[in-house]
């Protein structure tokens, strides 16, 4: 008799096919979107810009840009025809020519030759530095009354969010750039220490540099990692000592010790690193070293081979910016899933709050030609900037002009000179994310911080352990939220933000390299009368002068 | 060909079968209720990161250890209570509690007691495993289930559902978080998918004990309902029922 296939088995086929089915259906990936191309005329068409004023006839405006490795550009668009060029010309009526093009690293040199050469661009970025000797050599146009006529209110808001960037642009009271604005209390140094770790040895959250050395001297001792062996260090410290990884800056604050910076005290500007304060410092830095809670070869280990150190779980504590946790102290979760930094602000030696240093984000600085007829073009461009990148809320938007999801190597800002940050954008963002996490509704949230709500949400609802840096930076009490505090009340502002002066110039570098070794040697075990006989040499060999003129400049800018 | 009778999931009582889809709606609701409780607080900056983490790991410890024990004697009272393919079903089941038994164990077995690398994915790979340990045999046991021929009707057609239900409830989070990290990261659909995930998860062993308790309850219906008609009698002379 031929073998028939029963119902049941039948129905048991069915069953495994859709199984096969829906198991394929799963594998498939998203619907993957067309192919982004450049944009045209018609995106500006649906776009809701402001722009309360365009030339016409439209005016020719020269300049010139750097373009690296990096910059990336959708099909058939290149540096002089992109969606930032064709915007300038359309909404603004303003022509823009770049006269040469050139890496970032030839940039100065360039501009330099071409200064030289009587060839000065209408419109062009300088640094602090160039900013000085042009105004000097009378090549720059002065900004002051078109900024007062032009500037919009936002330009205005962003430009004065950190109280020394206009300042920084103005030379004898006229404004001669304007500052290419960023965070600057980003650069602040706050504590991080692995959590889980602190978690696994019951240690609560340090409430003082003694706390601090305690950690430190049970995460050497205690086996925090659970290797078994004795393979830990306290306190992660890279060669340079300062920077924004694994700096000892933060270290010295503490003991409110300022180095690399100048603050005011008795009336008059002076050099953190030649300041009393460093020997308690430098002191307790060499007791860890000296009981292996600081690497025996940080005095030779780079960024690098620190951030090896991070990912094999050896190192449990580190000083640095807030960003830190994207990089390197992500790469702790290669070894170790359970891996988790927190940030704490600045713990104090004694019971006066800490207060983290910093400095001015001001590096850069966009200039206008002397003698270029409409100076006033400048603030115009500033103004589309901030009116409608930084302004507006329209995500169509910041996609034309910043770029898109599906292309990200493609960084459309890169594309134009005339780029400035919010210097609160950071804290207001981690701010309003964290409003949205406790009341659990991203709807007021821009896409990129509904992202970013959506990555806290997989670390708290779903478990997703990888999603621990967005916590530690945005989540309830994140980085972000230290940052606040900082600015507020907790901040050390490095008070000198003008171009280097000329004993500066000629002589900082010495006594840098000088004042390196010297922190580098005692943490390393040599006496600490060699950090007096420092503060001696500092000021023989320049660095009186150079705090002469340091406060002279302060005279003039209060 | 001969038309094979149906029976009841359970002889004498299903009682076992009731008590394990009340003990996995139980576990799934505790779990969920804890687990979004313990977020809330964490979320509103009430409790830190830190101890989220722990006070969460080691509740999902303790009350994975128990249920994971509950489960086992319920699957093998489950599969003493059944015959035939039934019975095979309810065995396999059996090993979905090892899911249960692993959660919030998975990472540390997986990564410090077996030495498997975590790809930078620790969570994630050990959230999958433990997933499929228990998703797993529940879909062999409901395709078994949906496939005897000697299964109600009504309980063929709900276990098919439950594939599905079973299925969904595991794999469609773990899709979810593939696209949202490694991907498509920034992708606003995969952000409105992420929303819904967190909701899916919850439903793991919800849904799938309610669909174990609709099955008790529809094989419960069939043997009362059988009885009357006078069908036990071919039944009883077999010593199958009562």
């Amino acid at each position: 008799m031929k073998p028939s296939i029963g119902k049941t088995q039948w129905n048991g086929l069915v069953v495994l096919l859709l199984v096969i089915v829906l198991l394929a259906a799963s594998c498939k990936p998203a619907s993957v979107s067309p192919p982004v191309s450049g944009p045209s005329e018609d995106f500006f068409a649906g776009l809701n810009l402001v722009v309360p004023s365009q030339y016409d006839p439209p005016i020719q405006m020269d300049s010139v840009i750097t373009v690296d490795a990096t910059v990336k550009f959708l099909g058939g668009n290149d540096i002089h025809n992109n969606v930032w060029t064709r915007a300038y010309e359309q909404q603004l009526g303003i022509k823009i020519n770049y006269k040469w093009v050139v890496d970032a690293s030839m940039y100065d040199q360039k501009l330099s030759l071409s200064v030289n050469s009587g060839e000065i661009p209408d419109m062009f970025m300088v640094s602090p530095a160039q900013l000085r000797l042009f105004h000097e050599a009378g090549l720059l146009a002065d900004l002051t009354s078109v900024y007062e006529a032009e500037a919009s209110a936002k330009t205005r808001d962003v430009l004065t969010q950190d109280p020394v960037s206009l300042q920084a642009g103005t030379i004898d009271g006229k404004l001669w750039g304007i500052p290419l604005t960023d965070a600057a209390v980003a650069s602040a140094p706050m504590l991080w220490i692995r959590q889980d770790w602190m978690d696994r040895l019951g240690v609560g959250a340090p409430s003082s540099m003694a706390d601090v050395l305690e950690i430190s001297r049970l995460f050497t001792e205690q086996d925090p990692n659970g290797t078994g062996v004795n393979d830990t260090i306290g306190l992660c410290v890279t060669k340079s000592l300062w920077g924004a990884i694994a700096n000892l800056q933060g270290f010295f604050n503490g003991y409110h010790a300022y180095p690399g910076i100048w603050y005011e005290r008795d009336g008059e500007l002076v050099y953190g690193s030649v300041q009393p304060e460093m020997r308690a410092a430098l002191l307790a830095l060499q007791e860890m070293y000296a009981k292996g809670q600081i690497d025996r070869e940080f005095g030779v280990k780079d960024i690098n081979q620190v951030s090896e150190t991070i990912a094999q779980s050896k190192c449990g504590m580190a000083f640095g910016v807030w960003w830190i946790p994207y990089h390197p102290l992500n790469l702790s979760q290669q070894n170790d899933p359970y891996a988790f930094w927190t940030a704490y602000p600045i713990p104090s030696v004694d019971t006066t709050p800490a207060k983290s240093q910093y400095r001015s984000a001001i590096g850069a600085f966009l200039v206008v030609r002397n003698g270029y007829a409409n100076p006033e073009a400048l603030i115009r461009m500033v103004n589309f900037w901030a009116d409608n990148i930084l302004q507006s809320q329209d995500d169509d938007l910041r996609r034309v002009f910043l770029g898109d999801i599906d292309t990200p190597d493609v960084v459309l800002y890169k594309y134009t000179p005339v780029v400035v940050w919010e210097p609160n954008a950071i804290i207001d963002g981690g701010k309003k994310l964290r409003e949205a996490i406790a009341r659990k509704d991203p709807s007021s949230l821009d896409l990129e911080a509904q992202w970013r709500y959506r990555i806290i949400q997989a670390y708290f609802e779903q478990g997703t352990l990888e999603a621990w840096v967005e916590v530690a930076t945005n989540g309830p009490n994140g980085s972000t939220s230290i940052l606040e505090q900082i600015q507020e009340e907790r901040g050390m502002l490095d008070r000198y933000f003008g171009a280097p002066s000329p004993a500066m110039a000629e002589k900082m570098p010495t006594l840098q390299t000088m004042e390196e070794v010297m922190i580098t040697k005692i943490i390393m075990g040599d006496s600490i009368d060699m950090f007096d006989q420092f503060v001696q040499d500092w000021r023989r060999l320049g660095g009186a002068e150079i705090v002469k003129e340091v406060n002279l400049w302060a005279d003039g800018n209060p | 060909m001969q038309k094979k009778s149906k029976q009841p999931l359970m002889r004498k009582s299903h009682l076992p079968l009731i008590l394990l889809g009340a003990a996995m709606i139980g576990y799934g609701l505790l779990t969920a209720i804890v687990g979004s409780w313990l977020s809330n607080q964490a979320m509103r900056g009430l409790i830190t990161a830190g101890a989220y983490r722990s006070q969460l790991m080691a509740f999902e410890q303790t009350a994975g250890l128990i249920a994971g024990f509950l489960f086992t004697v319920l699957f093998i009272l489950c599969a003493i209570r059944s015959s035939g393919i039934v019975r095979a079903a309810f065995s396999i089941g059996t090993l979905a509690s090892a899911g249960v038994l692993l959660t919030g164990r998975a990472e540390n077995l997986l990564f410090k007691g077996m030495g498997l690398p975590t790809l930078g994915a620790g969570s994630v790979v050990a959230g999958a495993v433990t997933v499929l340990l228990f998703a797993l045999p529940m879909t062999i046991l409901f395709i078994l289930l949906a496939s005897g021929g000697q299964v109600p009707r009504g309980c063929r057609w709900l276990s098919l559902a439950s594939i599905f239900i079973v299925l969904g409830t595991a794999f469609f989070p773990i899709y979810v978080t593939v696209l949202a990290f490694l991907l498509r990261p920034g992708d606003p659909a995969v952000g409105q998918m992420m929303e819904v995930s967190s909701q899916v998860i919850k439903l793991r062993f919800i849904l799938p004990g309610l669909s174990l308790l609709f099955l008790a309850l529809i094989s419960e219906r069939f043997s009362t309902k059988q009885l009357p008609a006078g069908s036990a009698d071919n039944v009883i002379a077999k010593g199958e029922l009562i």
